[in-house]
């Protein structure tokens, strides 16, 4: 049985309408709608994929308060997941990468009552964080192989490898797609350009069952979620939150506005005879006059 | 190669009755959909009959998804009343043809297929899934080859797979039914073209405009001046909270006299009688001229957002479930939601200007073809293992105000499963033994019957609705046929002669200008009452019409054009209900990304539906 773990992040819904900003132009996080962060979405696609094709087990874990169950019953639509872990505890508060990437390892570790972990999946980074280090560095926690930017993945069940693609961008050069082969237990960050496809009937049929079963699931998510503070995790006070955040916040920059050198010309959609000049202004520029 | 006994390809009624039955007969099947979800293909009429019949067995769509289908089903209303409208200008006559539609009918409701499939789809995969089948949706069937002894299936989305058998339930343009070569095109002559507009009006003022309780609905057909002198008719059917509003012609009377498809929907919304039954309060805005355009567009965007509210506030309130804004606890009784309608009402006329005026809401158009079974339905409806049914079968029954279809398409998909379980019992596949089995079955289906020969009680039956008519008011020579069949010894012989002739011989006398046009003109002029209409429609042009529907555009075209100097292809620069061809010098060009898949142009043309998940996305249906 192949067990699969994946770790998301609640993050704030960028998307518009859902967005709200404090006067000083700071991201105001109260009045801002949360969801499971888009790149935690498609590290459950991979998940699901898993399940799928390898008939894997899937527990997803997150960090973070209470409200973070939202995010793990939004991930448990998408990878049908069987446990559903929230790591949350005062002492976590102020954490850095590092420090989240302690509470991650021990939580992983703890996934279906102690079960080794063949694969952890983790989104390719935070759409409120932009880091991208706390994937690797519970990777190197754990002791797993690290295999960052994968667009494609196949497994060997009997040989106990997995076959990845990662894409390599470098400044000024091609694109490079890597292609390696791995031991399991291995960390995989999916890049956001990871699409899951099925394409036997078989795997058709299968998919719509476990969506289905995700779909009754998430009614009863109680049944399946598990929330494991410091104690239960048997995490060191010293390592965690605060004190385990080696990390020193000098100074926070406000994120510049837009210089207003651009001129806008506002135009009432509503009137259709208004989008002529808009439309001769286009094919100028795709003229490059 | 994976291998699956049954493959049904095509999720509409039809293919969904057939998984359904077969699962039900505890044989694994699996159903290909082309659509990205059950629904957004499948357009209808759409009234969805149960049948009685003395002589011959019909399987019902209660005998399919359970006896509990009405109380369960989202159907939209109980049809109750059938009304005729002969139309003359503002003159119309109307006659009740209730008892004809109660003819052998168990229950007949009104239905919209969006809303209606997904519901036989979910009981239909959790059959299926019990023997390890079940639905896929997104992938579209492009070849089917015999390799082997195996069928083997070819999509453009998965991996080939083998079958031991076919139902092709892929409607009136079956592609199977032309990879195969089953059958050829339906020509212009077999078919009938229809065009539909679903219009929003709120559930009570549907209920009090018709006079329906808040269950029932009524159906009204239409004919007259409103055909723009063609073969056929217009329908008007109450759903939930919406109307459907549409027109059926003979393809050849189409052909023949070309007027764009949203100009005959116009025609009818033009109608007196049918503006004021669509007829609704609208909101109206006005320019705010006086303002500078920022403030413009920020009052417009305030405005839209006002109008949101006032209109789902009204929707609800009008709506069975208005009690539900009480328990909500919003408010304290129904009498305050409407005091919060007429304020928000209050402010958006006082404050932002706009108007409340009577004009009417469209929510989608769509069209479709409708084989006519009496002249094109399959006589060998299989080939190979594959069976055909419904729409693909060319099996649908008209007969002057008798439209039906979705009701045939499941007593053939109970025929078909039945047949292609009997040949999994006894592992044989063979054409004779199950193609022949399926044919001898589809043949004792009463509907076959309808489809081959008149009905001489339904006849009687119409007879008796138009006695009353002054005979001295109608055409001579038709006043003169019906003195003949009225009389019972004369109309016996009249039958047997007119069943000897067979259908192809007598529907030129039956389905004519005459008898859908000018005679009910004559009725209506002649006695006739006036309908003024209260207020103009306000009717959208095409271009908002097709910028309302939804599509996942493909970049390469589904359609190949044969010909483009085509006198053919010429008329479908008028007949295309989205049109999609134009003229560039001589030649018919065509622009494929608002195509409907109607297959109006598909005998003109290499027509195939787009790939999975591509096209049009009716939200209706």
């Amino acid at each position: 049985m192949l067990h699969v773990a994946v770790i998301i992040k609640l993050e704030p819904d960028f998307s518009e309408g859902n967005v709200s900003y404090n006067s000083d132009g700071t991201l105001n996080r109260a009045e801002t709608k949360n969801i499971l962060g888009p790149h935690s979405a498609v590290a459950c696609n991979a998940a699901f994929y898993c399940k799928v094709r390898y008939g894997a087990q899937v527990s997803v874990g997150t960090m973070g308060p209470p409200i973070a169950e939202s995010a793990l019953k939004q991930a448990q639509i998408l990878s049908d997941a069987e446990e559903l872990n929230l790591y949350s505890d005062r002492m976590f508060a102020g954490a850095d990468t590092l420090a989240t990437a302690e509470v991650l390892k021990n939580g992983i570790e703890k996934m279906f009552g102690g079960n080794k972990i063949d694969i952890v999946f983790s989104g390719h980074r935070a759409s409120d964080g932009e880091t991208g280090q706390t994937g690797p560095q519970t990777a190197w926690k754990l002791g797993y192989t690290f295999l960052g930017n994968v667009i494609d993945f196949e497994i060997d069940l009997e040989r106990k490898v997995v076959f990845a693609k990662r894409v390599i961008s470098l400044q000024g050069m091609d694109t490079i797609i890597e292609e390696i082969e791995s031991p399991l237990p291995v960390f995989i960050t999916i890049d956001p350009s990871y699409r899951s496809i099925f394409n036997t009937v078989s795997q058709r049929l299968a998919a719509n069952n476990f969506r289905k079963e995700a779909s009754k699931r998430i009614e009863d998510t109680g049944q399946y979620l598990k929330i494991l503070d410091g104690k239960k995790l048997e995490l060191d006070p010293k390592l965690v939150g605060l004190p385990g955040s080696p990390t020193i916040v000098y100074r926070v920059e406000k994120i510049p506005r837009a210089k207003t050198n651009r001129k806008a010309e506002i135009v009432d959609p509503s009137n259709v005879n208004n989008l002529a000049p808009v439309i001769e202004k286009l094919i100028q520029i795709s003229r490059g006059k | 190669m994976e291998q699956f006994d049954v493959a049904i390809i095509g999720g509409g009624s039809a293919g969904l009755s057939a998984l359904k039955k077969l699962s039900d007969l505890n044989k694994s099947a699996i159903l290909i959909e082309a659509g990205n979800s059950i629904g957004t293909k499948n357009v209808s009429g759409g009234i969805l009959y149960s049948k009685k019949d003395p002589q011959g067995r019909i399987y019902n769509v209660e005998d399919v998804f359970g006896s509990d289908f009405t109380s369960n089903a989202p159907v939209e209303r109980l049809i109750k009343k059938y009304l005729l409208h002969a139309t003359s200008m503002n003159k119309i006559f109307t006659i009740d043809m209730t008892p004809l539609h109660d003819y052998k009918t168990n229950f007949a409701y009104s239905v919209l297929l969006n809303r209606l499939t997904p519901w036989f789809a979910e009981l239909a995969s959790e059959s299926a899934e019990k023997h390890g089948g079940g639905i896929i949706t997104g992938v579209h069937v492009s070849d089917i080859q015999w390799v082997d002894n195996k069928t083997i299936v070819r999509t453009n989305e998965l991996e080939d797979f083998a079958v031991r058998s076919i139902i092709a339930a892929d409607g009136i343009n079956s592609e199977i039914a032309q990879i195969t070569s089953a059958r050829g095109k339906f020509t212009p002559e077999e078919v009938y073209f229809g065009v539909k507009v679903i219009i929003k009006l709120p559930e009570k003022i549907i209920e009090e405009r018709f006079h329906l309780d808040s269950t029932e609905g009524s159906a009204h057909l239409f004919a007259g001046d409103i055909t723009l002198n063609h073969v056929g008719g217009g329908f008007l059917y109450t759903n939930r909270d919406t109307l459907s509003l549409g027109a059926v012609y003979h393809y050849n009377s189409l052909l023949s006299n070309p007027v764009a498809p949203s100009q005959l929907i116009d025609e009818l919304i033009k109608n007196p009688l049918i503006s004021e039954y669509i007829k609704d309060e609208v909101t109206l805005r006005n320019g705010n001229e006086g303002l500078s355009k920022e403030d413009q567009l920020k009052v417009h965007l305030g405005v839209s957002k006002l109008i949101k509210t006032y209109n789902e506030l009204r929707d609800k309130y009008f709506s069975k479930d208005n009690m539900k804004l009480i328990e909500s606890g919003k408010f304290g009784n129904l009498e305050e939601v409407k005091s919060k309608i007429d304020s928000i009402k209050h402010d958006l006329n006082e404050k932002f200007g706009v108007q409340f005026v009577s004009n009417y809401v469209e929510l989608e158009f769509s069209a479709k073809l409708i084989p006519d079974g009496k002249r094109c339905m399959m006589k060998k409806p299989h080939f190979k293992n594959i069976l055909f049914i419904g729409d693909a079968a060319g099996r649908g029954i008209f007969i002057g105000p008798k439209i039906e279809g979705l009701n045939v398409g499941i007593d053939d998909a109970v025929r078909a499963a039945i047949a292609i379980s009997r040949s999994i019992d006894s592992n044989n596949f063979d054409s004779n033994y199950l193609g022949n089995y399926y044919e001898s079955l589809v043949n004792e289906s009463p509907y076959t019957r309808e489809m081959s020969m008149i009905d001489e009680n339904y006849l009687n039956l119409f007879l008796e609705l138009v006695k009353d008519i002054p005979m001295g008011t109608i055409d001579h020579r038709l006043s003169f046929g019906l003195q003949v069949i009225k009389n019972k010894h004369l109309r016996g012989i009249s039958l047997r002669l007119a069943n000897y002739l067979g259908y192809n011989r007598i529907l030129p006398l039956i389905e004519s200008e005459k008898t859908y046009v000018q005679i009910p003109m004559l009725l209506a002029n002649k006695l006739g009452d006036i309908v003024n209409s209260t207020f103009v429609p306000s009717i959208p042009t095409l271009p908002d019409r097709i910028a309302n529907l939804q599509y996942n555009d493909d970049s390469e075209s589904h359609i190949i054009v044969n010909d483009k100097k085509s006198e053919f292809m010429k008329k479908l620069i008028l007949l295309c209900p989205t049109k999609c061809y134009s003229l560039e010098g001589n030649d018919v060009v065509l622009q494929h990304e608002g195509c409907v898949e109607c297959g109006t142009c598909s005998v003109g043309t290499v027509w195939k539906h787009p790939k999975g998940e591509k096209g049009i996305r009716y939200r209706y249906g």
